[in-house]
């Protein structure tokens, strides 16, 4: 069989491509030779061409068919190589013969020819049988006169066999032709050649190669190179046909990518191989070569669908600069070698580059520089710029030279470097063997710099090559054990099973329906498909766009799957081999750092709420309502949600994460509150469709519906206010009403370092030291076993510096509380006069405390009296203007006006008095009482003032009784008071002079101070707080006195009082004491 | 589908309810905390009575007892493959949204007869075939469910319309 056959033989391939079937009689030889150029991923048939002109040269002269019948012979007689290589010498010989068109042979066989049916031998060369058949006609056209040829002389035997080499050509332009109407004929009729390919099919055994004949060897060369040397092969068959060393090789062919580094040769004998490739780069010959078995031979042809790179798809390089990088294929060279690519260039302009060198040694040392920087840029990945468009700006900073704008339209064409760079991208030349071309897996974030060309800004992603890409990227259909699958081809077509193993391209499955039902049968991949029903819960994987989205199967259609997406509640369509059965329950989360429904900041002013999670970017509704696609880089950080973040709707009621609410006008979208961020809510409604549910209102726009865990929520509409229902809240409510601030220590905790008992918990009963505080707790190491727990503050009991009682911490630090109160009004004064005010203040603050120190007086006395006085106080009392206040009206608010103050320094003190007065009031007389001696100790503005509050202090009235009994335990107090301010000591005196006395001694004023002012002192300490300082007074007399007192003088009059007795300090610790 | 479904439930008490009527006590607590729940498999409607309450145990380390009470409830539990009828709840593009009682319901426009079309046009939108049977928001609808999904403490289903009997009702 020649060789020629081999190629034309089909081997019954896998793939049942019509093309390389044998040609069907019909076909030519060129047909069958061009079809399996075309295919056959690599073959390059070399010899295809001289071969079929040589016997057809040789034809003529008859020489060649012989040859090859003799070494049919030679072969089928089973004689050895030796034997086998004597032939192929004596073939090159002859054909060396027929090719010079040697006389003397022809002379001999011509004759021979004429009886000779050549058509029988033509048969077995090539199956090109009309080719051959006209060519034969043709040869006895030309031969009809042999014994003519001896008249003829030799050159015009020569010229004859031209003559006939151009009607050939003619011819094979004709069958060309031919080739071409029958590829149309094929293409139309396909399905018939297949019914035809039945009786070809028991010749196809026939047409395998066996022993007569070439063999093929398989030859080591340069990987990557193989198509190459197939081409220099060839180009070498071409140029050495028809001269006195022609070829002696059938064919060559190279299996690309499978077999990488060899070329396969067909020839007769190993030397032949030899002598051919002398001299062919790349290729080695003279190392080892493998002589392929015959059985094997027809493995080698098989085909392999080449893929083939489209324009617009997305590969990666494989070296060089770019290693890694990604590329868009922007053309593919015909011969399949090399394609042009678009890459996003890595240039650096030269500014890494040494400014001098090429100044110095001209641009050759420059080149060679810039080369060796290169050559380090491929090994050192760290050095090489960053991707980046090409900016024609940066080049002519430091390499106009470089630089040549390529087209005078075509403003974004430059030439630089030598490349080519178009709207900023580089456009080169790449060897596809270059390439990455599988598994490229484009990023989003590498895409989207292609996309970032476009010259409006827009991006447009070619996304239909995107996806071819993913797709070729993703291994075929992974099928898992478990899986439910139905066969759509082959003999099998519709059984369905559940997939039990899987071994490459096999699957076996055991079918669950049909007559097959219990058997196991297996099946190749190709023909299955992974089967779901309605209503199914699956998971998307694979290569789709929307893989992770989980969702239930809507419906199907064919391969294709329908389903609603559990988190956008969007409808999707996949291919059903992207689908895996996912579990019933649970919604599978996002992937990466942010998931749905997270809030996230995209830049300083901007959050936004994800809305969808993709593979590689992120959908986002930000705050503006507007939707954005970015990808997880573009995402600063991710803000944790707020669960105790509050904002009031728009009747004012407070609205937390959770809550439901719907919107007042516009779109009165409503939904579950997922994020507040400043004024903007981030709503969750399930029944939305549009941005997964997600939507963004204003706080001020929205109207609660249902507050979680039915909190009230508050304002006019929803619910009475029960703090205004009750009675004891409401008291004095006119006067400002606001729910008593908790009591604030300033400074030190004056818990630490005290020994406390633990009253609660589990080491109830236990003695130990604070040794740390926070606001509500505190570190108390015990004395029983060296240990340090955390208890709560209000757990601790402390133990009262006077008494020795055993006091909560509230009481405790009450009383301390008044101390800062106190201290604050004392700086103050000490400021000065004015300053006066400030320590009023202060003392305002006092009340605070007093708050605090309710709990006892409070408590006992009554919340609501001192409540109002209190915040009576509060308000009216802190302002430093109070005193004026106090003066014009004399309700306690306006005597404290600072003007007050300003009114006197002394006067200030007086005041204190005053209040101390008022303070004694409760106590005394009252009214008469502390008039008279405010009026007469201080200021007339001031006794007014005091007179009137006190009097008409409610909370005095109503605190009676409470101030009475702190009026006698505090006298004390009450003096300290009075003397910090020396002329405020009379009314103190009025109160007592014993608590005069008392505060005059007590003094620690540090510690009055501090005591005083809390209000929890107050009953017992208020007293001395109101005399002490003013500020305490403030505080502590409110409290006690619990309104009456307190407010009016309270505060005030003891800052004065205070400045001037700075010295206080002293008194307060009388304060202190004196509770 | 409904059942009488025994199930159990461990109820902590505080010391404060601790007495004679802590029985009283812990059934409506029982109540409060289970009637109108979704486990996620299944809706527990009714609880009908509790026949077993264990004895309190007092955890250790903090003062609250524990009691294990045994009850009777009926329970829903939807199935593929039932037949339901629901409530249009919303419809849009997609299809159509209803409740089941406690279970929404998506019956993709898929999974609606063909003849039946979507209507975005007409107010309130709606899916209608120009005859009578029209699905907007409120109507009753017959469907069967194809498919359920359940999270923790939900229940998520679609159904169909798009078979002989389903459908308006």
């Amino acid at each position: 069989m020649s060789s020629a056959d081999l190629l034309n033989q089909d081997f019954g391939s896998e793939s049942e491509d019509d093309n390389f079937n044998p040609a069907p009689a019909g076909d030519s030889d060129n047909d069958a030779a061009g079809d399996s150029d075309g295919e056959l991923n690599v073959t390059t048939k070399v010899n295809g061409t001289s071969q079929r002109r040589q016997p057809s040269g040789q034809r003529n002269a008859g020489e060649e068919e012989e040859d090859i019948k003799e070494d049919g012979i030679g072969d089928a007689d089973g004689v050895g190589d030796d034997e086998d290589d004597e032939d192929e010498e004596d073939d090159d010989e002859d054909e060396e013969e027929a090719i010079s068109g040697r006389p003397r042979k022809r002379a001999r066989r011509d004759p021979r020819n004429q009886f000779l049916d050549v058509e029988a031998e033509v048969d077995e060369e090539d199956d090109g049988e009309e080719e051959d058949e006209e060519g034969e006609t043709a040869g006895f056209i030309a031969e009809t006169h042999p014994d003519d040829l001896g008249d003829l002389p030799e050159g015009a035997n020569t010229d004859d066999r031209r003559h006939r080499e151009l009607d050939r050509q003619r011819e094979r332009a004709q069958q060309i032709d031919a080739e071409q109407q029958a590829q149309l004929l094929r293409e139309k009729y396909g399905r018939r050649t297949a019914n035809t390919a039945d009786p070809v099919t028991v010749p196809k055994r026939l047409l395998l190669p066996s022993v007569d004949d070439p063999s093929i060897w398989g030859v080591k060369c340069k990987p990557g190179k193989e198509r190459e040397v197939v081409f220099a092969i060839t180009k070498r068959i071409e140029e050495r046909a028809g001269t006195k060393n022609p070829m002696p090789l059938i064919s060559a062919l190279e299996r690309g990518r499978t077999m990488a580094g060899y070329v396969y040769i067909e020839a007769r004998k190993q030397a032949d191989i030899h002598s051919a490739l002398e001299g062919i780069m790349n290729v080695y010959p003279r190392s080892q070569v493998i002589l392929i078995p015959i059985k094997e031979m027809p493995e080698l042809l098989r085909v392999t669908k080449s893929e083939q790179l489209q324009p617009g798809g997305y590969v990666r390089i494989k070296r060089g600069k770019y290693a890694g990088d990604l590329a868009q294929i922007d053309d593919v060279e015909t011969n399949g070698l090399e394609a042009s690519l678009r890459i996003v260039p890595r240039l650096d302009y030269g500014q890494n580059e040494d400014a001098n060198a090429p100044m110095v040694d001209g641009g050759i040392k420059g080149d060679a520089k810039r080369k060796r920087q290169g050559a380090m840029g491929l090994t050192n990945a760290a050095v090489r710029p960053p991707p980046r468009l090409f900016s024609d700006v940066e080049a002519k900073k430091k390499h106009m030279k470089y630089l040549q704008q390529m087209s005078t339209f075509d403003k974004k064409h430059w030439q630089y470097l030598g490349d080519n760079y178009i709207n900023g991208f580089l456009v080169k030349d790449f060897k596809i063997q270059h390439l990455i071309t599988e598994n490229v897996n484009p990023s989003l974030e590498e895409v989207t710099r292609f996309s970032a060309g476009a010259e409006d800004g827009t991006e447009n992603l070619d996304l239909s090559a995107l996806a071819a890409t993913l797709k070729k990227s993703t291994a075929n259909e992974n099928y898992l054990p478990g899986d439910t699958v139905e066969v759509y081809e082959g003999e099998q077509q519709g059984v369905t099973g559940k997939a039990i193993s899987v071994r490459g391209d096999i699957v076996t499955i055991g079918v669950t329906e049909g007559e097959l039902s219990g058997q196991n049968i297996e099946v190749p991949i190709k023909g299955l498909r992974k089967r779901f029903r309605e209503g199914d819960h699956v998971k998307v994987i694979g290569g789709s766009r929307y893989r992770d989205e989980v969702g239930m199967v809507v419906s199907i259609k064919a391969d294709q799957v329908t389903l609603l997406s559990d988190l956008s509640m969007q409808e999707i369509t996949v291919f059903s081999k992207d689908l895996r059965e996912a579990s019933d329950s649970g919604v599978a989360g996002g992937l990466g750092r942010y998931d749905i429904h997270d809030l996230v900041q995209l830049d300083p002013a901007t959050v936004g709420c994800v809305t969808k999670v993709d593979r590689e970017s992120l959908r986002v509704l930000d705050q503006n309502g507007s939707v954005r696609s970015i990808m997880p880089s573009q995402i600063s950080n991710k803000i944790e949600k707020r669960r105790n973040a509050v904002a009031t709707d728009r009747r004012g009621s407070e609205i937390r994460t959770d809550d439901t609410v719907r919107e007042i006008g516009g779109e009165q979208k409503q939904g579950v509150i997922l994020h507040i961020y400043r004024s903007f809510l981030f709503l969750y409604n399930r029944e939305q469709t549009d941005n997964s549910g997600i939507s963004v209102v204003r706080a001020t726009n929205v109207a609660t519906v249902a507050a979680k865990g039915g909190r009230v929520a508050q304002g006019s509409s929803s619910g009475p206010d029960l703090n205004k229902m009750n009675p004891a809240l409401m008291r004095n409510g006119a006067n400002g009403n606001a729910p008593m601030a908790p009591p604030k220590s300033f400074g030190r905790d004056r818990a630490l370092g005290q020994t406390v008992t633990i009253r609660k918990g589990p080491y109830k009963g236990l003695l130990g030291i604070v040794k740390d505080t926070t606001d509500s707790e505190a570190r108390v190491e015990l004395h029983t076993k060296s240990k340090t727990i955390t208890v709560p503050k209000d757990t601790l009991g402390f133990k009262d510096p006077l008494t020795g009682q055993s006091i909560d911490y509230t009481r405790f630090s009450g009383s301390r509380g008044r101390g800062d109160g106190g201290r604050g009004g004392f700086s103050g004064s000490m400021g000065g006069a004015t300053p006066g005010r400030e320590p009023a203040w202060s003392g305002g603050r006092t009340p605070l405390p007093m708050a605090g120190g309710r709990t006892p007086a409070w408590g006992a006395g009554a919340a609501s009296a001192r409540t109002p006085a209190w915040s009576a106080n509060v308000s009216t009392a802190r302002t430093p203007m109070w005193r004026q206040d106090a003066s014009s009206t004399n309700t306690n608010g306006g005597s404290r006006t600072p003007a007050y103050m300003s009114s006197t320094d002394g006067s200030h003190t007086v005041n204190p008095y005053a209040d101390g007065s008022r303070t004694v009031n409760p106590y005394g007389g009252n009214t008469s009482y502390g008039g008279a001696p405010s009026g007469g100790a201080r200021t007339p503005a001031w006794n007014p003032t005091a007179t009137s509050s006190s009097y008409s202090h409610d909370p005095f009235a109503s605190s009676t009784t409470i101030n009475t009994n702190p009026t006698g335990s505090r006298t004390p107090a009450y003096e300290p008071s009075y003397r910090t301010p020396a002329p405020s000591y009379p009314t103190p005196n009025a109160t007592g002079s014993a608590s005069n006395n008392r505060p005059y001694d007590a003094p620690t004023p540090g510690k009055d101070f501090a005591t005083a002012p809390t209000p929890a002192a107050q009953p017992s300490n208020g007293y001395a707080n109101v005399g002490s300082t003013p500020a305490a007074m403030g505080g502590a007399p409110t409290p006690k006195f619990s309104g009456d007192a307190p407010t009016p003088f309270g505060g005030q009059p003891e800052t004065p009082g205070w400045g001037a007795g700075e010295d206080t300090s002293p008194r307060y610790e009388e304060g202190t004491p004196s509770p | 589908m409904y059942f009488l479904y025994e199930l159990e439930r461990v109820i902590t008490l505080h010391p404060s309810f601790f007495g004679p009527r802590v029985k009283e006590y812990l059934t409506n607590r029982l109540l409060e905390d289970v009637e109108g729940t979704c486990t996620g498999q299944y809706y527990i409607i009714c609880v009908m009575d509790a026949y077993d309450i264990s004895e309190g145990r007092v955890v250790p380390g903090s003062a609250v007892a524990e009691y294990t009470v045994h009850y009777r409830a009926v329970v829903w539990r939807p199935f593929k493959g039932e037949t339901v009828d629901a409530i249009v709840s919303s419809v849009n593009r997609m299809g159509v949204f209803a409740d089941v009682g406690p279970l929404p319901v998506f019956v993709s426009n898929h999974l609606i007869p063909s003849d039946i079309k979507w209507d975005p046009n007409a107010t309130p939108p709606q899916y209608t075939d120009n005859g009578d049977q029209v699905i907007e928001k409120g109507t009753h609808l017959r469907i069967k469910l194809i498919g359920t999904r359940s999270d923790v403490g939900s229940m998520f289903a679609i159904g169909s319309i798009k078979e002989d009997f389903l459908g308006t009702l």
